[in-house]
């Protein structure tokens, strides 16, 4: 544990679930204005103005030695048809050239069942692990400027799926027709930490 | 009830309460980048802290009455006039139908607050009618106001009293500016880490809602930089590849990838909306524990004029 700023405290963790389980709780308990997972950390802000640092942590480490049971995850499979390559993986073929796999190959890793580690960055920003070891990449060096609305990017051993258009700087593989976010609708997000998801390879067509 | 944008400005959009509780959505706080100058605009014209109002950036706005109101314009100084004669700034503005105002641009700072007595009818998405640009939601239709725009005001106020901010209360809009910051998770992997603090920055170009590069020195990283994803908070100063520092602002991720290297701290992030390119900016070091007593020193002071001071910074 570790002060992160005036207002923060952070905490590392074992995993992302364990992140993930751990900020659920501090959101729960009421007592921070915020809680939030990162990938193997959480970092909780609290209010300086009427509470001291010292029960702060207090407060913290007891939800820690307290953490609740994993909720039941949802059995449900969000089903995200990807075209793969093209004018909707722009980065495609040179991440099939930098792993060494062809293009079938990189299609077939990454189809298939993955767990939702965490939103964030963007209002519906999906990070997704479990990635096959073969498809461990770099972000690029530069990052775009634009990157529509449901690309789908790899990165760290992880797959990105962008909610938004806007800046990114993950290699892009692909795109989805699946909308990821709608704020005018009552459940704005599509995805969730620890949703199921399947990436299944589609005809751009 | 209605008010027309005759001229919209670089970037004027209808700001709100803070989104609290959803980062872990990926959903920024948003709302007033110098959320203590909209409470001031508000406070004259007899509103909440929060109440949607507009922000300007850098060069102002111009708007067609056609209902009778009283405004208020405070933050980034700027000439302000009615029907063509000057007004002032932090105090009450009386308009009747067919009355034009308009802000002109920002002489110090970046961005002028207009209050309207009742506040303004906006989007209500995920719990606060602030407006967030890179979804496009909130405020009004998600998106900046164009030329054209009808604002509404959401409900007429008879006979809002004439009021000005008292002087101890009008916040100086400087070119120079000293803000409070403490360490952060990764501050030890920075080397010559003290020179965060006590060095002059300049307020570089590329600064906006979402964040501030500050140019000058350039700093070097003790590790790969190759971090997991870790959460970010307005005031969080990140130092990616190029070594440059960039400050998260309210519209920031809230998730990065990048050494957290300091925080600003909590009492002075209001001052951020108003860091304009070239200004220049030097960290002062504070630890946690005087960064809070120092904090509630500051609410205590402006507590007299803002009774809900707790609640904007």
């Amino acid at each position: 544990m570790r002060s992160a700023g005036d207002d923060l405290i952070s905490v590392s963790v074992a995993d992302v679930r364990a992140a993930q389980r751990l900020a659920t709780d501090l959101r729960e308990s009421g007592d921070w204005i915020e809680a939030v997972a990162g990938v193997d950390s959480v970092v909780a802000r609290f209010d300086i103005a009427s509470v001291r640092r010292a029960d702060a942590e207090t407060r913290l480490l007891d939800t820690a030695a307290n953490i609740s049971e994993p909720p039941e995850i949802s059995k449900m499979v969000v089903e995200i048809p990807v075209v793969y390559g093209g004018e909707s993986g722009p980065d495609f073929d040179f991440v099939c050239e930098k792993l060494g796999l062809t293009g079938r190959e990189l299609i077939d890793m990454h189809s298939g069942e993955y767990t939702v580690d965490m939103l964030g960055f963007t209002p519906g920003f999906a990070y997704i692990g479990g990635l096959d070891e073969r498809l461990k990449i770099d972000r690029l060096p530069e990052p775009r400027q634009f990157v529509p609305a449901g690309s789908v990017g790899i990165a760290g051993g992880r797959s990105g799926l962008y909610s938004l258009p806007g800046p990114g700087g993950w290699p892009l593989i692909g795109r989805t027709s699946r909308k990821l976010f709608d704020a005018t609708s009552d459940e704005p997000f599509t995805l969730f930490a620890g949703a199921t998801v399947l990436f299944r390879g589609v005809d751009s067509s | 009830m209605t008010v027309i944008v005759q001229q919209s400005g670089l970037q004027t959009t209808i700001q709100s309460r803070p989104r609290t509780g959803l980062r872990h959505l990926g959903v920024p706080s948003s709302g007033p980048a110098d959320p203590l100058s909209m409470a001031l605009a508000n406070r004259l014209v007899g509103n909440a802290s929060f109440e949607p109002a507009l922000e300007t950036t850098l060069t102002g706005v111009t708007l067609a009455f056609e209902v009778e109101s009283t405004i208020s314009i405070t933050g980034a100084s700027a000439r302000c006039s009615l029907n063509g004669q000057a007004v002032q700034q932090h105090a009450t503005i009386a308009v009747v139908p067919g009355d034009v105002v308009s802000v002109g641009a920002a002489e110090n700072g970046v961005r002028s607050y207009v209050a309207f007595a009742g506040g303004l009818l906006a989007d209500t998405v995920l719990g606060s009618e602030s407006t967030y640009l890179p979804a496009a939601f909130g405020g009004y239709k998600g998106r900046a106001l164009a030329k054209g725009d009808d604002l509404t005001l959401a409900k007429p106020v008879a006979d809002t009293p004439v009021a000005e901010t008292p002087a101890e209360f009008r916040l100086p809009i400087l070119h120079a500016w000293t803000i409070r910051a403490g360490t952060s998770c990764e501050t030890t992997s920075l080397r010559h880490g003290e020179q965060l603090f006590d060095q002059k920055f300049t307020v570089a170009s590329r600064s906006d809602r979402m964040g501030i590069k500050l140019d000058g020195k350039s700093f070097e990283i003790e590790s790969d930089r190759q971090m997991p994803s870790v959460p970010l908070f307005p005031g969080t100063v990140q130092c990616p590849h190029d070594g440059s520092l960039y400050v998260m602002s309210v519209d920031s991720g809230t998730t990065g990838g990048y050494p957290r290297v300091a925080k600003i701290t909590r009492m002075d992030l209001h001052l951020l909306g108003q860091l304009r390119p070239g200004n220049s900016l030097t960290l002062i070091e504070r630890n946690d524990d005087d960064a809070a007593r120092e904090l509630q020193e500051k609410h205590a002071y402006w507590r007299v004029w803002l009774p809900d001071i707790a609640d904007v910074i």
